[in-house]
């Protein structure tokens, strides 16, 4: 907004900014086990360490707390490329594979869309994309492992970070 | 080069000591040397190369990949500096692994690679593989000549089987050198071509294992040479490094083939090295007797 002063000259003021809309709660998880780090649940500040005190073998990541791991669960985090950044313990079992093997590596590699029916934002490299880029709408979307058939799985997909990722938790 | 001892390093990650050696265990990173009392030394540079891209990654993995990248760069610009015949960028590429790095993992991990990818690339007949092997040569002759004095009381023969510092396997004869003088091994390398003198020089050398290196000469003039020292010294170990056979093997007749890595054979030189059978310096009575099996299993090799 230009207001003037009192010599007339145009100067910016400051104003009041409308109210936002508060942000979802979040919770930090280890990009491994899954195990969210101990919080009181209302500020969930940044860790000091991001590397997971439960096992040492995941960094903590940031995610919405509705759509967040729990301990054990399958899920992968995926860069806007589409490769492979994070494979979870339960990923790993799952998808019968070692993170360090596939890190760096295209999802379809691990994962191939199963639902031949879907909508096109319900697309997984769609979801995928739109989520790492810090789309806030959680999406699913039906997968299988790329080298087995009759095996479908739903993918959750959501934004996590830093650095901005998508989450695929596998249901 | 800055060494950090596991407490160290944990404390620069932020981490704890097992959850360091958990990471060597499953992503084989940061990768340590061992000091003589067998405790684990990380290099400053990867550990610090780790604590930056751990802050930016979004797994343990990936972080481990973006610092193995960034450590992989020297390589390619010793490459890129040999191939535009730039002497003082080759030398400051080195310079710049050897920051990071110990100077064996230097070798291992971007110089020899490097000569590798040029072989590769152009083809030992060309100028570029020329100038870097020369180079190559130089550093590693300088380097072993900057080495402080042998400590252990053991000392090996090296054969050069190479045709010269064009052959491929050239630089790896001189890096296996090179670690075993660091080792603290007295090492004497002499041609495999020449047999006149050879008797003096193995009698003031007095060496414990005798290595055959390179595959350009044939094998009967590897016999011989093998012979000449035989008949000077003894019988004693014989070790052939990159003479054509792959895999590690060893037949009874006492010769052992080395990797072709040359950290992997200077490993396996050690051992048997201190193996108490080289331990003691052979007999000149078992002479004769043992330098014709020598020659056969010399043979039997090629």
């Amino acid at each position: 907004m230009v207001n003037r002063t009192a010599h007339g000259r145009p100067a910016l003021r400051l104003v009041v900014a409308p109210e936002l809309e508060p942000a979802p709660p979040s919770v930090w998880f280890c990009s491994h086990c899954g195990a969210r780090s101990s919080t009181s649940g209302k500020l969930v500040k940044p860790p000091v360490s991001r590397v997971c005190g439960a096992c040492g073998l995941g960094l903590l990541i940031e995610a919405a707390e509705d759509v967040a791991p729990r301990t054990g669960d399958a899920f992968l985090v995926l860069d806007r490329a589409l490769s492979v950044c994070a494979v979870s313990h339960g990923a790993e079992q799952l998808l019968a594979t070692r993170e360090p093997d596939v890190v760096n590596r295209h999802v379809t590699d691990l994962l191939m869309p199963a639902d031949a029916e879907e909508e096109a934002g319900e697309n997984l490299s769609v979801a995928v994309a739109w989520a790492a880029r810090g789309d806030s709408a959680t999406r699913t979307t039906v997968v299988r492992p790329a080298n087995t058939f009759g095996i479908r799985l739903t993918a959750r997909i959501a934004p996590c970070g830093p650095q901005r990722a998508a989450l695929v938790v596998l249901e | 080069m800055r060494y950090l001892k596991t407490s160290e390093a944990a404390a620069l990650l932020n981490v704890s000591p097992n959850t360091l050696r958990a990471w060597e265990r499953r992503f084989g990173f940061p990768k340590p040397q061992r000091s003589p009392g067998k405790h684990r030394l990380f290099t400053h540079g990867e550990v610090a190369a780790l604590r930056d891209a751990l802050q930016e990654g979004l797994s343990i993995s990936s972080a481990i990949s973006r610092a193995r990248e960034g450590l992989a760069a020297d390589a390619n610009s010793l490459v890129g500096a040999l191939v535009s015949y730039d002497r003082e960028r080759a030398d400051a590429a080195i310079e710049a692994a050897l920051a990071l790095r110990s100077v064996e993992r230097s070798v291992e991990e971007v110089l020899l690679p490097t000569l590798d990818e040029i072989s590769r690339r152009y083809s030992v007949e060309s100028a570029a593989w020329a100038f870097a092997a020369h180079w190559a040569t130089d550093w590693l002759r300088r380097a072993i000549r900057l080495t402080p004095p042998p400590v252990r009381p053991v000392s090996i023969v090296v054969g050069d089987a190479s045709r010269d510092e064009l052959d491929r396997d050239a630089p790896y004869i001189r890096a296996l050198e090179l670690f075993c003088v660091r080792a603290g091994i007295k090492v004497l390398s002499l041609s495999a071509r020449g047999v006149a003198g050879i008797g003096d020089a193995a009698n003031v050398h007095r060496p414990n294992l005798v290595v055959v290196a390179g595959g350009h000469l044939d094998d009967d003039t590897v016999a011989r040479w093998a012979y000449a020292i035989r008949l000077a010294v003894g019988a004693m170990p014989l070790a052939i490094y990159r003479r054509g056979a792959e895999r590690p093997r060893t037949r009874g007749t006492g010769t052992t083939v080395l990797p072709s890595g040359a950290g992997d054979a200077q490993r396996a030189l050690l051992d048997l090295l201190e193996s108490d059978h080289v331990a003691a310096t052979p007999s000149a009575s078992a002479a004769a007797a043992g330098a014709r099996a020598q020659i056969r299993s010399v043979r039997g090799f090629q």
